[in-house]
């Protein structure tokens, strides 16, 4: 690939017209990502991380959410300015979406070999016959038992996790450039979810797509991403490859969301470390018109210019960037 | 699944003998004497004619003798003597029959395929025109009342622009035959089959609007975007199977119901339909029609209950898995 990134996103702004006014819940985003590699997104819940992925595909849900500034570069393509008839050529097909609901987000009234084999129709013109074959080896290929009975199923007769996993299936058939996973896991039993990362991680190794992975959970980026970036109400407040993250965070927030992580392995005469928990709520993003950081109320270490002026991000070397004044003061 | 067929098949079957006890008795408790009504119909009779006429229809027995007694023919197929027409009630009701069901189903099949239509279309466009247009069609179609949209359209129809006939099923003075026969019969049909199909539309648009956007909504639909399906396919395909599912319902409800929602309409435009029958026997305390309209009308309710319960099998996978 002509050294281009596979997916460029710069200054992305998308809002929400409320009470007819324009309010913005993801500003001026910019981040990278390249052929095969992993991004985790992490943040709090409403920080905006559903909603920039579904950007990428085109699909924030409009009225009343639109794409209002940015650039979304696919390959050199600017998706922001695609038509539908050519979104609807990458989606599914460069880049596909694994979502939060599984019991929701497959159609009760179609098999789960059909729902497999038509995108694979539409997207690679292959025969009925031929599409739902490649079906039954999707879902071979995700952990299934017993593929071909079980491609004739409807999706209420599967389990959370086989939903999923379906899911997956759908994401993957037509072999996508980039997969978004969004919360894959959140709505299923804890053991289920093991054995649904342990799927990814395998098919990552196989199939070559870059990732992204959007979580609350630190201790699930650490095992799965090369990369993380830490959304804060709407803006992306640091990034950088995962160890030296969680070795060393930065930016006030994710220090806190770092100390969060129950640590389980202790030393036999240890005592456990109180859980830490970061004070207050992350404000509506109808709050954040005001100057300054969004953080500042919540933050420990607040200065005065904390409050008046929103701070830029500052890259740190080794391909790590965090917004936040402490780290541009220490720099200079 | 036969065990549940079978039960199905006995409560039915209970709730039709249910039915007739309730019908046979309220319409005994009701005031009002079918003999008074013949009576005084015929013009007055001596005390003696109306004593024999008592106990020739048996009403000198006891509620319950009669009760037992109209069960047992019942359950012979005997569903007694008109006390107007000189005609077994079944035969009246087969004769009477046909043209409800004529009219019934032009009416509810055309406002089923335009409501659906118009409901799939607007709940696309929330803010089109046609959008608009199914809510005022809605709204007019539940606030105005069956008589009242008839005789507007006969003003509009037959009185202003003498386009079609008033009333009846065919023209009286016609001797017409073989197709001339049919296209008079259609031409009669017209105003009445409007008129119901306007007030059915009103709900069938409202309704399949309400449900597609429900759809539309739904965590499927976005899965069906994001994988790159066209427009075309997310709606038909994985939309329109979903939301029609509460029309397929309606349908069979309404379709079971099919003579009290004609009696309004038969009556306006004289319709020679089981409506009318209906309404008749009511004003001249024809009891045995009556109630053999009535029991009709309930086995009628019943058999499109068993009907849609096995339409929505097909349509819904859920279904059968229970
Ligand atoms: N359809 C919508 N209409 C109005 N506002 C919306 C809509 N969808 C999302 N938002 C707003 O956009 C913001 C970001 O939402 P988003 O779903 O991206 O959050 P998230 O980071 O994915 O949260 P979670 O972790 O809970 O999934 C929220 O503040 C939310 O209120
Ligand atoms: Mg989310």
């Amino acid at each position: 690939m002509t050294g281009k990134k596979l997916l460029s996103v710069r200054n992305l702004e998308i809002t929400f017209r409320t009470e007819g006014e324009d309010i913005p819940v993801v500003r001026d985003l910019s981040f990278d990502l390249d052929h095969g590699d992993t991004l985790g997104i992490v943040g709090e819940s409403g920080c905006g991380k559903s909603i920039t992925a579904l950007s990428l595909l085109g699909l924030v849900p409009s009225p009343p959410g639109r794409i209002s500034k940015g650039q979304i570069l696919f390959e050199g393509e600017d998706l922001v300015q695609a038509g539908e008839r050519r979104l609807n050529q990458v989606r599914g097909n460069d880049i596909s979406m694994v979502f939060q609901e599984p019991m929701t987000s497959l159609n009760p009234v179609y098999t789960i070999g059909e729902q497999i084999a038509e995108t694979a129709r539409v997207h690679f013109g292959l025969s009925p016959a031929k599409a739902w074959a490649r079906a039954v080896e999707m879902l071979d290929l995700v952990g299934i038992p017993s593929p071909d009975t079980r491609a004739h199923d409807f999706p209420h007769q599967l389990s959370g996790g086989m939903r999923q996993r379906v899911m997956i299936a759908i994401a993957l058939v037509c072999e996508p450039k980039l997969l978004i996973a969004d919360e894959p896991t959140t709505a299923l039993d804890v053991t289920v979810q093991a054995q649904v990362f342990d799927l990814f991680q395998e098919l990552k190794q196989k199939i070559g797509a870059a990732i992204i992975l959007i979580t609350h959970d630190i201790g699930v980026v650490a095992q799965m991403t090369n990369r993380v970036m830490v959304m804060y109400a709407g803006r992306k407040i640091e990034e950088g490859p995962v160890a030296e993250f969680i070795r060393d965070p930065r930016h006030p927030y994710t220090r806190g969301l770092v100390s969060c992580i129950p640590r389980l392995r202790l030393p036999p005469d240890d005592h456990p470390a109180p859980l830490f928990e970061i004070p207050g709520v992350v404000p509506s993003p109808w709050e954040l018109n005001r100057p300054g950081c969004a953080f500042a109320p919540r933050c420990a270490r607040a200065m005065a210019r904390c409050r008046t002026e929103n701070p830029v991000l500052a890259p740190l070397g080794d391909g790590r960037a965090a917004a936040c004044w402490l780290e541009t003061e220490a720099a200079a | 699944m036969l065990k549940g067929s079978l039960r199905k098949l006995l409560n039915a079957l209970l709730l039709m003998i249910a039915v007739l006890v309730l019908n046979f008795t309220l319409i005994h408790i009701a005031p009002g004497d079918p003999v008074e009504a013949l009576v005084g119909e015929m013009g007055g009779a001596t005390p003696e004619l109306i004593a024999e006429l008592r106990s020739r229809f048996g009403l000198d027995q006891p509620l319950y003798v009669q009760l037992g007694t109209y069960l047992g023919r019942i359950a012979q197929g005997d569903f007694g003597h008109s006390l107007y027409y000189d005609q077994p009630v079944t035969a009246l009701i087969a004769e009477r029959i046909g043209p409800t069901i004529l009219l019934v189903t032009t009416a509810l099949f055309s406002a089923i395929a335009l409501g659906t239509v118009l409901g799939v279309f607007s709940a696309q466009r929330r803010r089109s025109v046609l959008s608009h247009l199914v809510t005022v069609i809605s709204l007019a179609g539940f606030s105005a009342p069956v008589f009242w949209v008839g005789i507007m359209l006969i003003l509009l129809l037959s009185v202003s622009v003498p386009l079609l006939p008033i009333s009846g099923m065919s023209s009286a003075d016609s001797a017409a035959s073989g197709l001339f026969y049919i296209l008079d019969v259609l031409h009669h049909l017209v105003l009445p089959a409007l008129t119901l199909a306007l007030i059915y539309l009103a709900f069938y648009s409202r309704l399949s609007r309400a449900s597609m956007l429900e759809v539309l909504g739904s965590d499927y639909i976005r899965t069906a975007r994001a994988k790159g399906l066209p427009k075309r396919m997310v709606i038909y395909k994985h939309a329109l199977r979903n939301a029609i599912l509460p029309v397929v319902t309606f349908a069979g409800l309404q379709f079971g119901q099919v003579i009290s929602g004609a009696v309004l309409v038969e009556t306006v435009f004289a319709w020679p339909g089981l409506g009318t029958l209906a309404f008749e026997s009511i004003l001249r305390r024809d009891t045995p029609t009556l109630l053999g309209i009535l029991f009709f009308s309930a086995v009628m309710v019943v058999v499109m209950n068993l009907v849609t319960d096995v339409v929505y099998r097909r349509v819904d996978p859920r279904i059968k898995a229970r």
